[in-house]
């Protein structure tokens, strides 16, 4: 049995106390032991920002590429070998921003991965400036009068693109949070959970007290996880009362299910075959 | 005697013309013959005007050439356009005649007689019977062809077409033509390849099993050649979002331990340019094929050019070291193809082979024997590889510079790679002298790298003039010193396709008895000249320049030699 001890690794953390992401990391970490995935089975993939560099504070195999492209990379490398178990750990400003065509076509292909956008509402790394999920109004050196445009609502966005796990998680609960990701993770297709948190540096509006006081578990609320409906009405609550859970479930083949061949094996598997090359160049 | 002549079909898109093209092409391979086959087309699906050049010869041909034996014109616009490179003696074929043509024109009802024989769509087989009759061809030479092709459909297909091709072989029995023939049959000379082809070969041929692509011309015809051959093999083609997005998806599967390719043209690879350098900090081996157009930005779609040289060596921001191939023919498409993705492995880094709409969409016929290796050498470290795999260390500095390279969940070795700067073992590293280390540690490769690099194809290199270029307008410029000696002037030249690392040494020693360099180029700066001057000190006298998006012709340097003399 795993403990999150095993994923232990003495890299230097270079996030600021009391920032969200250390729970978190904590909850992926606990999710993964009780999964039994051990750290060799392991394959995270992240882009920039503070999010991206959650993987450094782990045991296990990564890929830590550029800002905005951590989707791509999982994709190609669960092409390459469909037997790895890919967690792609990213940031609103990296997933939704700088990365947002890759965040709708990893939804349409369905491939098998989970994404874990830690949402902290701005721009971590680069200092504080407003991110997509900035809400209207929301003052940063920036943007001192305030963000104009509207924010972006990624469940929404998710459900509309097909997502077939779409979930809301908090860095505050990270007992409820590392159930979401061991269920995301199960999920056979494209899973993501958007996950709220607080950062103490450059947001002072969505702080954990906020979102304490507001996030409710739908788990409670006898809500249908197959109701797109119910789970798109859900996805635009924001205020007063934040639902966290999995708003929408549904599976169906992913990717690499419906390509040609990759039902013998991932296709690392292939070697090499000098007559099938040959017999192609002969056949003109 | 001696057979070199071209012929053009011309007419707007969406006309077939390239059938009628596909169709002399095969012809005169069966019957032993060379071509070589320039598309020149506007970007667009119906109208406007394009045209096939097919020169046909008894030797070995690797440029096209100006003068037109026999145009095919399917539209007014091609009578236009092409009639005054008609010598004495040519033929204009057309299905009506012209006012304003100044050249006869021989009328053959295209049309009318592929109505007769079953539907207009036969018009083209009905061109080409025509065009074949000329030449002196024997009709039997097509009918095979065209059993070759249509046999597979519905007989009625292949009939309608025979009976297309007959009558338009009828339609100018009695025409004389000055440059008819006597053709035999065979022995075929060899292979008939574009560069799209050859080079998807070559990746098929190098074990790639993954192309991610977002299309554009000239390069969407690689991955669509790959899209056909691997109906049967395991081969995954990813349409992606963007270029960035393929080029990340390559590195992500490269990575995960499966040789993977992408291609593109100018734009598309300024997109992946953040990628390419992401490569070369995390030592992903990535091959990237880089198909040039005349740009900036959209330039002309369609068009050929060498105008992305500096560009590609220098792409991305800061400093590693990369690969540059830039084939001079479709069998080196092929092969170069093969030693980019096996040198990327070896070394860890990033490939780009860089050729351009001429040698993509060219057909030629080849004589080079396409074969594939008996075995693939991979570069991978698996667990019993390494002295300690439960401490692997992804980025361990070693002499070479290249680092033993596990793949990631393939055994006890945790693989953690990063585009930050990073340790040896792939966390971030902010600290100066470990910075120092590891541009080190990736600059290091560079001198085996360069080891690896050929050296240019020498043709009278103790002459006079010693005419310099690289990529595929080498095919023009050798034959340029061909008909430049024939006329008793003492031309020779160099010609390059490994272009990065720059291969200086090898190129000092080529140029040793130069006496007066020029470049010729399909840009406007002589990117070559410069990149010559900086890696060996070489001096040109000058150069000589096109860049009208049109293929290099021996001709282009002909008319400018007298610059230089
Ligand atoms: C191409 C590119 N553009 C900009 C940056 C600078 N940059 C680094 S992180 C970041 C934003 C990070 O915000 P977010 O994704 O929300 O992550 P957080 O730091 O808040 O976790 C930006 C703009 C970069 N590294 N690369
Ligand atoms: S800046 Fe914000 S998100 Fe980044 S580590 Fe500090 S608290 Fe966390």
């Amino acid at each position: 049995m795993l403990t999150k001890e095993d994923f232990f690794c003495d890299f230097e953390n270079k996030w600021c106390p009391g920032c969200g992401n250390f729970q978190i990391l904590d909850a992926m970490k606990e999710a993964f032991a009780e999964m039994d995935l051990s750290p060799e089975k392991l394959l995270i993939v992240s882009g920039i920002g503070q999010a991206g560099k959650t993987p450094h504070f782990f045991k296990c195999n990564f890929f830590h590429g550029l800002h905005g492209r951590a989707l791509p990379v999982a994709t190609g490398a669960k092409i390459a070998n469909h037997d790895l178990t890919v967690v792609v750990s990213s940031g609103d400003g990296d997933c939704y921003g700088e990365g947002g065509n890759h965040f709708i076509s990893a939804i349409r292909r369905n491939i098998d991965i989970t994404l874990l956008v830690h949402n902290n509402k701005v721009y971590g790394l680069t200092k504080g400036q407003a991110s997509p999920t900035s809400d209207i109004g929301f003052q940063t050196k920036m943007q001192p009068h305030g963000v104009i445009a509207e924010s972006f609502h990624p469940l929404t966005a998710a459900l509309a693109f097909g997502a077939g796990f779409v979930a809301r998680g908090f860095s505050g609960n990270k007992a409820h949070l590392n159930q979401l990701i061991q269920k995301a993770i199960a999920h056979k297709g494209f899973s993501m959970v958007d996950i709220m948190q607080p950062c103490v540096s450059f947001n002072s509006v969505n702080t954990h007290a906020w979102y304490k006081k507001r996030a409710y578990d739908l788990a409670d609320k006898n809500h249908d996880t197959t109701d797109i409906d119910a789970a798109t009405a859900l996805s635009r609550k924001w205020g007063d009362e934040i639902p966290i859970g999995i708003l929408y479930q549904k599976e169906s083949s992913s990717y690499t299910d419906r390509i040609d061949h990759l039902d013998q094996g991932p296709l690392i598997g292939f070697t090499y075959e000098k007559e099938r090359v040959q017999q192609q160049i002969d056949n003109g | 005697m001696s057979v070199d002549i071209t012929v053009t079909i011309g007419g707007a898109a969406g006309q077939g013309i390239q059938t009628v093209g596909d169709l002399l092409a095969q012809v005169c391979q069966k019957a032993g013959l060379y071509v070589m086959a320039i598309n020149d087309f506007e970007s667009r699906i119906r109208g406007g005007h394009s045209f096939v050049q097919i020169r046909i010869s008894d030797h070995e041909i690797f440029s096209p050439r100006y003068e037109i034996a026999l145009l095919v014109a399917l539209d007014r616009q091609t009578v236009l356009l092409h009639q005054n490179k008609i010598p004495d003696g040519g033929i204009i074929l057309s299905g009506e005649s012209f006012d304003d043509a100044q050249k006869p024109i021989t009328a053959v009802e295209f049309d009318k007689l592929a109505e007769e024989a079953g539907g207009k769509i036969t018009a083209n087989t009905v061109a080409a019977g025509s065009c074949l009759a000329l030449l002196g061809a024997p009709f039997e030479f097509l009918k095979d062809i065209l059993a070759a092709r249509f046999g597979a459909k519905d007989s009625s297909v292949l009939e309608k077409n025979i009976k297309a091709a007959e009558l338009g072989y009828q339609a100018v029995a009695e025409t004389e033509f000055k440059w008819a023939f006597a053709w035999e049959k065979g022995p075929e000379k060899g292979l008939l390849m574009n560069g799209t082809k050859a080079i998807a070969l070559g990746a098929l041929a190098a074990d790639c099993r993954f192309a991610s692509f977002y299309p554009m011309s000239p390069a969407t015809g690689v991955i669509r050649n790959l899209t056909e051959m691997t109906e049967h093999i395991p081969f995954v083609v990813e349409q992606a979002e963007d270029e960035i997005a393929a080029v990340n998806m390559i590195i992500g599967a490269s990575f995960a331990g499966v040789r993977s390719m992408t291609a593109t043209s100018g734009g598309g690879f300024c997109l992946m340019t953040e990628g390419l350098g992401l490569a070369g900090i995390a030592e992903i081996p990535i091959v990237i094929v880089n198909a040039q157009r005349p740009g900036p930005a959209t330039g002309l779609p369609t068009r050929t050019a060498q105008g992305d040289l500096l560009f590609v060596i220098n792409a991305s921001q800061d400093e590693f070291p990369r690969f540059v191939f830039a084939p001079r023919s479709v069998s080196e498409a092929f092969t170069d193809t093969i030693r980019a993705f096996e040198l990327s492995e070896k070394y860890q880094v990033p490939a780009i082979i860089l050729t351009d709409q001429f040698l993509n969409d060219s057909v030629f016929l080849t004589t080079e024997q396409f074969t594939a290796p008996s075995s693939v050498p991979r570069f991978i470290a698996a667990d019993a590889d390494l002295d300690d795999p439960e401490n692997y260390h992804r980025f361990a500095v070693t002499e070479s510079g290249v680092s033993p390279r596990a793949l990631p969940c393939r055994g006890k070795a945790i693989v953690k790679s990063s585009g930050n700067e990073h340790l040896e073992d792939g966390h971030i590293s902010e600290d100066k002298d470990n910075r120092t280390r590891m541009v080190n540690k990736r600059n290091a490769k560079l001198e085996a790298m360069t080891g690896e690099m050929n050296g240019p194809e020498e043709y009278f290199e103790d002459a006079e003039i010693l005419l310099i270029g690289w990529g595929s307008s080498a095919g023009a410029i050798k034959e340029a010193v061909d008909l430049l000696r024939d006329k008793d002037i003492d031309a020779g030249c160099l010609t390059f396709s490994d272009m990065w690392p720059f291969p200086a040494e090898k190129a000092l020693a080529a140029a040793d008895n130069a006496k007066k360099c020029v470049t010729v180029e399909l840009n406007s700066t002589a990117q070559f000249k410069r990149l010559l001057r900086q890696q060996t000190g070489i001096h040109c006298a000058g150069s000589i320049l096109k860049y009208d998006g049109r293929p290099l012709f021996p001709q282009d340097i002909i008319e400018e030699i007298d610059r230089f003399l």
